[in-house]
């Protein structure tokens, strides 16, 4: 078998092959001055969008790991010093959210990392009028992703070692691999997923061909795992068009136009569905 | 009877249709101009089916048969029985036209003219014939023996009656078929653009590397293989043409405006694993 190594041979190509960027590649280096480590008995506060809640809920919980939903700020108070690690899943960056983090930042105790949606925002953005920023780490939670092995985080430029380490230690302890991207709206695998899905409804939108064939052909064309109509539907479409207009604005892009169908959808609530 | 099927052009995607279709029972006229290139194409066919043999998936019976119902042909005039004629030579409109308009007055009047173009215009080659009705785009993928999918592409004059029947003819040969109008890259070269594209622009903005970004699509998307894998696994050279040929059909729009970061690996002759070296190095050591 041939074996596949990353391309370093070719020097005049050193500017595009990519090094990870300075934040990642400091929170790899960094090392912490050895603590002794005291298990701890993990609890783990969710809140915000109610599915990845419920997903990111089981996730933990299957592992026997404590989960705290939290259906109100105020019910905060009496659990905030027992919380090890909080998880905050909206995607959409409101004002709601915002209240979240700044209630979070204010209640928790300073050393206890808060993991973040960070696929509409990104994390320096979100936490950059906060007052302990190092806490925060961004995490591209978003629907169907949790089904497989990898989550997807993004550090920002203030984010600790220390918080790196935590969170990352407790995925491993669930059995999930992690991978750090660099704080960008749409991070990784949600930017890639949602414009192959707006692709697919700008397909049917110019009467290409059907949904149906859309699926079929990409499923046995190219190996897909779904369809990208039937992907988009198990998603939400609501969510695809959300992180594409986060990545429409942030680029200012023509690129990432959201197929006018696909937006009619959601505002009509009909989905297209598969016929048996 | 068993249906005659003609293939003009015996490289890589002829040579796949002659063996799926010889194996489906499909009286098989493999076509091309040079004999050598048609000999050296039986032979692949005979590794590829003796693959199969030793997996157990045909008989060594089903192969000795099928090898027999393929006939080499050199001379264009002996497709002149064929119920289909399936066109699988380069990808160039000029030679794809002249082609059809010979074959338009060679093939029997009934017999369907299929183009296994992936990228050009299934409208224009049909022009090039006196019936355009009977033109029909079969889009298979490499490699033909395991992808299990046809696009049956429908040209601006294709007739439903062709497209029916190649509907059927590609069912026979054990195939999926979707149904696409002739437009740019069909179905999966059109949606499976920002699976490259996107990822090319991640890595642009550097905000993962290479192996980074394949490691995730792979194990948080749950896809079989990167994009990256997958570009030099086709190659950057077919891959950015690909691209670079929607790019210019769909009047520069920018969702399919081509990398620059791909443009300089084909440059440069790093093409992928044809080459031994693309975004991963393949080296034997």
């Amino acid at each position: 078998m041939k074996k596949k190594t990353p391309n370093k041979k070719t020097p005049s190509l050193k500017r595009m092959t990519i090094k990870n960027t300075a934040t990642i590649e400091r929170l790899r280096t960094e090392t912490l001055p050895a603590k002794e480590i005291k298990p701890v008995k993990q609890l783990i506060c969710l809140l915000g969008d109610e599915r990845l809640v419920k997903e990111y809920s089981t996730l933990f919980q299957s592992h026997g790991i404590a989960v705290l939903e939290l259906k109100s700020l105020a019910s905060l108070k009496t659990s905030a010093k027992k919380i090890t690690v909080a998880f905050e899943l909206t995607m959409l960056a409101d004002e709601q959210k915002a209240i979240n983090l700044q209630v979070l930042d204010e209640m928790l105790p300073e050393q206890t990392p808060i993991v973040l949606s960070s696929i509409t925002s990104t994390l320096l953005l979100q936490t950059h009028t906060l007052k302990h920023r190092d806490r925060f780490i961004g995490l591209a939670a978003f629907p169907t992703l949790l089904a497989h092995q990898l989550v997807e985080l993004a550090p920002s430029l203030h984010t600790s070692k220390a918080t790196a380490d935590t969170v990352t230690a407790l995925f491993t302890s669930v059995k999930k691999e992690t991978a750090m991207v660099q704080d960008s709206v749409g991070m990784v695998m949600p930017r890639i997923l949602c414009q192959i899905i707006n692709e697919a409804l700008f397909t049917v939108q110019n009467d290409v061909s059907s949904p149906r064939d859309i699926d079929e052909a990409m499923k046995y064309g190219t190996n897909y795992p779904h369809g990208p109509i039937s992907w988009g539907e198990l998603i939400g479409f609501n969510n695809v068009v959300t992180v594409l207009d986060a990545l429409y604005h942030n680029h200012h892009e023509e690129r990432y136009r959201v197929a006018p169908l696909l937006r009619q959808m959601v505002i009509a609530g009909v989905f297209w569905k598969p016929k048996e | 009877m068993a249906i005659s099927i003609g293939i003009v052009g015996a490289g890589t995607m002829g040579a796949g249709i002659a063996h799926i279709a010889a194996l489906k029972k499909f009286n098989v006229q493999l076509y091309d101009i040079n004999d050598e290139v048609i000999r050296r194409s039986v032979e692949k066919i005979n590794f590829e089916m003796k693959k199969s043999v030793d997996k157990n998936k045909i008989s060594d019976d089903d192969m000795k048969q099928a090898i027999t119902r393929i006939k080499k042909r050199t001379n264009l005039n002996d497709l002149d029985t064929c119920d289909i004629i399936i066109e699988a030579v380069l990808e160039d409109i000029k030679v794809k036209r002249d082609l059809f308009k010979k074959l338009d007055q060679i093939a029997h009047h009934t017999a369907i003219l299929a183009t296994n173009t992936s990228s050009l215009s299934v409208t224009s080659i049909a022009s090039a014939t006196k019936k355009p009705e009977r033109v029909v785009g079969m889009h298979f993928f490499n490699p033909v023996h395991l992808m299990n999918l046809v696009e049956i592409v429908k040209g601006a004059r294709t007739s439903d009656d062709t497209i029916k029947s190649a509907t059927a003819i590609a069912e026979q040969l054990g195939k999926k078929t979707v149904q696409v109008k002739d437009t740019p890259g069909f179905i999966v070269n059109r949606v499976a653009r920002p699976f490259y594209g996107e990822a090319l622009k991640i890595l642009g903005e550097n905000i993962a590397t290479i192996e980074e970004i394949d490691r995730i699509v792979k194990k948080s998307g749950g896809f079989k293989m990167g994009p990256f894998e997958l570009m030099d696994l086709i190659g950057n050279d077919v891959n950015f043409s690909v691209t670079s040929s929607i790019y210019e059909q769909m009047f520069h729009d920018p969702r399919f405006r081509p990398s620059q970061i791909q443009q300089q690996y084909v440059e440069a002759g790093l093409l992928g694993k044809k080459t031994k070296i693309g975004f991963y190095n393949y080296d034997d050591k």
